[in-house]
Parts: structure tokens; sequence; C-alpha cells
């Protein structure tokens, strides 16, 4: 099967994936008990002042019609508008996708840079003591909340250290922005060669960055090491071994045989992290789309979170369409499933 | 001179239970045997009795907790149990070659059948690329596959059982073996294609005049492809000859059974009584391992059986080896 056809099929199976994702935070959100009527009247409104705004924002009408201007607006980009911001929330959330993105590429990037090395290494030597340190550190990473981990980092790195700046924002308060291009200041100040700016960039973006890294890690070392170990008992290395095979040919082996389950495994944390950055971006008050999601659920700003909802199923689906292609390309096999 | 020496093997399975005590399971005791140039010695045992632990432990492929604790293996004179990991290497697939049991799944999924081939020749002398790939055809066309060339850039996945196995040998004969050990190579093969398997193994063993050891439960395949055999129970070999000496005039109690529960034999009317669970190798009893399983068995099987030559090269452990009284009709 060639690359195009496979591509075209992927692309088809998306589509009533798409459907049945919009009807479930459709209604999710209808069914999760939040009146932002009650919310928008305040406490003071009358009974007429409640049908006015119900009519308004079209709550009168039966919930299939409500799904079916719903999903007109969705497919022509209108996602509604937030009373938080008062502003449309496609526009709201693009500002904010790089900003956490930056923050979630980065920590499973570097998860999976530690990780997978530490797992390899484990496995190649099991209950040694590598293994066991290893072993002793994910289960810290699995084990410690996530915004005690953000928390503690700025008591230590910040109050007491004095090494890193204060948990407010993505750069110094200081510093002029570069000129957006990517949305990120890292990137921007890079491309406008902005030393200053890119030197405070990162020097906001490590302490949460590690954060997210370590969480990452723990399973990525955890999956590793299992997957790795079954590749090395698995008949073919055995039988490499009973060829005489040389040591570094049938590593070798092991890794490329080991990469497509790794490779899978990285993705579904990518997709998993995103809830976890919400929380290390409200700690480090970082103002991506994690906090926004945050807050809208907080303030029942319903059009938000839908949008929000929506975004996290829309890049799951991105994300295992791109680890599918990947996939495809280094396996042979996969023309099978 | 003997091309592989076997003497008083033993392998151990050394493990610790619940409470932190050291079990040890006794999973091959003292096992001793020989293969010569040209010949083919079977090698066959009911699950459980060590015949494929036996092959591990030749080319030292055994994985924790199995440990070799006492024997000698000595292949051309030296001994492969006191080598380093990569004097073996340069051994294995090279003067030893193995055939495996599961031949789809042994052969490395992402690579190509050619570039397999190529690469176990490579590792083991000096060819070029080019006369590597033309030794892989030449293998290829040896082993009975049509198309060699067209094959060589076949994946794994895309070959059958019988196919796959071909390819195994293939492998196997790239760089010359003198010793090729065959663990089960049929088991998982139709009975058409076992049958081709076994002739073309037989037929390239003598051709090339190495040695070979197939192991196997089948009877059968002793019978038909093999010069010598050894019977192996509980962990030890408690017989071995001329397949002809064997079948004919079985000296080991349990070897009797054996032949007696063949198909063949059952339709001309032998009774076969046997069965009963092999002895609990952490736990093996004293003196002969076969006695709670035996029909003879009398107070001398309480010590250690001696061997005792009952012909030419053809041994039994037994104390009453070549004098039990002909099988119950």
């Amino acid at each position: 099967m060639t690359f195009t056809r496979f591509f075209l099929r992927r692309m088809m199976m998306v589509i009533p994936l798409l459907v049945g994702i919009v009807f479930g935070t459709f209604m999710l959100i209808r069914v999760g008990g939040l009146d932002p009527v009650g919310l928008l009247a305040g406490p003071t409104a009358t009974a007429e002042e409640f049908d006015i705004i119900r009519a308004e924002l079209g709550l009168d009408q039966p919930l299939w019609a409500q799904f079916g201007i719903y999903i007109g607006n969705v497919l022509q980009g209108d996602l509604g508008e937030s009373w938080l911001s008062t502003r449309p929330v496609l526009d709201d959330m693009l500002d904010r996708v790089p900003v956490t993105l930056e923050l979630l590429l980065w920590g499973v990037g570097i998860g999976a840079i530690i990780g997978i090395p530490i797992g390899l290494k484990a496995a190649f030597k099991p209950d040694g003591t590598f293994d066991h340190v290893s072993r002793f550190f994910s289960l810290f990473g699995f084990s410690i909340p996530t915004y005690w981990l953000g928390l503690m980092m700025l008591f230590v790195f910040f109050y007491l250290l004095r090494w890193a700046p204060p948990g407010i924002g993505r750069i110094g308060l200081m510093v002029s922005q570069p000129p957006e291009v990517t949305g990120t200041y890292l990137m921007d100040s890079l491309i406008a060669g902005d030393w200053t700016a890119f030197r405070s960039a990162l020097s906001h973006l490590i302490l949460p960055v590690t954060c997210i890294a370590v969480i990452a890690a723990a399973p990525i070392i955890k999956h590793t090491r299992a997957i790795a170990i079954e590749v090395i008992s698995s008949d073919a290395v055995r039988y490499a071994k009973a060829s005489g095979l040389p040591t570094l040919t049938v590593r070798r082996m092991v890794l490329r045989n080991a990469a497509t389950p790794v490779l899978t495994f990285v993705g579904t944390e990518l997709t998993g992290l995103v809830g976890t950055t919400s929380l290390i971006e409200y700690v480090f008050a970082w103002g991506g789309l994690g906090q926004y999601g945050l807050n809208a659920i907080i303030n029942g700003d319903f059009t938000a979170v839908q949008g929000y909802v929506l975004f996290l199923a829309l890049f799951s689906i991105f994300v295992f369409l791109i680890i599918d292609f990947v996939v495809f390309l280094i396996e042979p096999r996969a023309e099978l499933q | 001179m003997n091309l592989l020496q076997v003497r008083d093997l033993e392998t151990h399975f050394i493990s610790r239970d619940i409470d932190n005590r050291v079990r040890i399971a006794h999973a091959l005791n003292g096992i001793t045997f020989d293969v010569e140039e040209g010949e083919i010695l079977g090698i066959v045992g009911e699950t459980g009795a060590g015949k494929s632990l036996t092959a591990q432990s030749v080319v030292g492929l055994l994985r924790p907790p199995a440990r070799i604790v006492g024997g000698q293996v000595r292949f051309e004179g030296r001994d492969l149990l006191t080598m380093s990991e990569d004097d073996l290497n340069a051994i294995r697939g090279n003067d030893i070659a193995m055939v495996v049991q599961n031949p789809r799944t042994s052969l490395d999924p992402l690579s190509r059948i050619g570039d397999q081939l190529i690469r176990i020749r490579r590792a083991h002398s000096e060819s070029s690329e080019a006369e590597a790939r033309s030794r892989a055809v030449e293998m290829m066309t040896a082993v009975g596959i049509p198309d060699p060339e067209l094959r060589l850039s076949a994946w794994p996945h895309e070959l059958s059982g019988g196919m796959a196995q071909r390819v195994l040998i293939a492998m196997a004969l790239m760089n010359e073996p003198k010793l090729l050990i065959a663990d089960e190579p049929t088991t998982g093969l139709d009975v058409t294609v076992q049958a081709q398997i076994l002739e073309l193994l037989r037929d390239l063993v003598t051709r090339m005049n190495m040695g070979a050891i197939i192991i196997t439960h089948d009877l059968g395949v002793v019978a038909n492809f093999c010069d010598r055999m050894a019977v192996m129970f509980a962990g030890g070999i408690v017989e071995t000859g001329t397949v002809g000496d064997v079948f004919e005039n079985p000296a080991h109690p349990y070897t009797s059974n054996l032949v007696d529960a063949t198909p063949e034999r059952l339709k001309i009317g032998r009774k076969a009584v046997f069965g009963g669970a092999p002895p609990d190798l952490y736990n093996l009893p004293d003196g002969c391992h076969h006695r709670d399983r035996c029909r003879f068995a009398r107070e001398e099987c309480s010590t250690p059986p001696p061997l005792r030559e009952v012909g030419l090269k053809h041994v039994a452990r037994c104390h009453f080896a070549g004098e039990l009284p002909e099988t119950a009709q």
C-alpha cells in the first residue's frame, strides 16, 4: 500500500471521530449542570431577565436544534464568545496554543530524551544497580503531585537560592517582548536576535519544563524498560545471539524493534500530559491554554470549556495521526494491520 | 576425534522462594554424549526432560536463573564452557549453527531476508557484500527456495512457516558449520512440510559431512532421519545407541515404553502401560529417577543405577539393563 492511500484512509477514519467528539463536548456541558444563565444574570435578576438571556444564548431551543446551531458554527470556525474575556473563543485559544505547546513539547521532549536511554540501559542489565536507581527515580516521578513539585521548585530555586525568576509569566517584567512570529517568546526572540529577551524567556521556561520533564520521564522510563526487556527476550533476539552476531549489532536490532512501541507510548504521554500542563501553567502563571481551560471550568464559561475540550481532542487525533504515519514509514508490517 | 564431546553436564535452575530460601531445580543431571562428523544424533524425550536446555547449555545461551554447575562441553577439543563471550560468538553461527523451533518469530522482523543472510555471513568472515549476497543465493537454492534472488528482498512476515524454516536452514549454512543443532525444527510445520525439511537436513548433513543434533519428541523423526539416538528422562540420558539397536532392543524400561507407545506398535496389539507425572526436579528421588514410573522397580532401584553396556556403543542407565523380561503382550 502506498503512503498516499494509507494517508487518505486514515484521514477518512478521522471524520466520524470528529463528529463524535463535537457531539461529546456539546453534551458534556449540557448534562454537566453548568447554568451559564444564572451566572450571567447575577443574583438580583428577575424571571423575565432570565428568559431574555436564555433566548439570547439560544438555550430556549430544543437540544437537537442547539446541537445543529453549534456544529454549524464550529464548521465555520465560530466557537462562540467567552463571556469571561468577551472575545471569540477561537481567538483566545489561537493566542494561547503556541504558549502551551512550547511548555508541553519541551517538557515531554526532554522527558523522552532522558527517559528512553535510562529505560534502555536499565533493560540491558535488569536488576543491576542502575536498574534499581532508575526504578527509584521513576517511582518518585510517578508519585509526586505535579503542583507540589512546581511549588517546591519555586520555593527552592526562586525563594531560597534566587537562581530562577519568580513564577509569574513567561518573560521578565522589565524585558521588552520580541515581535510576534510564532507566539512563543523563546522562538520569537531568537528570530529577532534579541538576546536579552531570549535569556529571560529561557530562564522562565526552565522550571516549568523541568517539572513536566520529570513527570513525563517516569512512565517513559518504566515503559521503555519493559518494552526493551520484552524485545531482548524475543525469539528474534535470542536467535541473533545464537547466530553469534556482535553485541553491537544485537543492540541495534533491539533498538529498532523497540522503536515503534516506545514512540507510540511517548505519543500517548504527549496527549496525556496536557492536563498536567494546566496545573503547571497555573503554578507558574504561564497564561497558556491549560490555564485558560481551568479558568473557564472554574468560572462556568461554557463556550470556552467546549472550545478547550475540542482542542484537546483535536490535538490527540493529530498526535496519533503523526505517530501512525511515522510507524508506517519505519515498520514493514504496518500495512498488515 | 569427536566433533562434540559433552561430559557430565549439569545445569540447575537456582532461584529463591517466597521465604527467600534457595531452591534448586536439577534440570540436567550429568549429561554425557558425543557427536561425530557426518552423524546425526537424535535426542528424544518428553516435555521438560531437558532436551532444549541441553542445546542451550552447549552453545552458552542460558538465561538466568538457569546456570551450568558442572561438566564439560568440548567442541573440536576446546572447552566451550570456560570460553569468553567473544570467543563463543566467533563459534556460534559459524562453526556451530542453530536451527530453532519458531522460524517465523526468530527472524528479525525489521530486516529483509537477504540482509539477514548477508549479516550472518559478514559477522563471521571477511567477505564483501557482493560475495555474501551470491553465497546467500546459493544457500537459498540449496534449501529449495524458488526464485532465491527475488526472495532475498522478502520480509520475514511474508514467508510461510515452511519457507521461514528453509530460510533459517539457509542462515545456518551460510558459514559452512561443522555442527548443526536443530531444536524441534519441524514442530510448528504441517506433516508434509516436516518430511521435506527433515529430508533436506539429512541430505545436507551427509553432503557437507557435518555433525548434527536433532532434538525432537517425535520417535518417528528419530527412526527415519537419525543415525544414533539418546533418550532423555528427567534431565538425564537413560539410553544411547544406534537407532536400529535402541528400537530393536530397548534396554531401559522408559525407552521400551516409549517404543511400545508408537502408533505402529499399538496397532499390532502391543499394550502400552505408561504414564505418570515426571519426577519433581526440585526434589528428585534417590536412586533411579525413573523408579516411580517403572513397572520393574525393585529394591535395588533405590541406589543410583550404573551405566550398563548392552551392546556395541549401546548403553543404558538401569540396574537391569538388558535383563528385562520381554514386554507384556
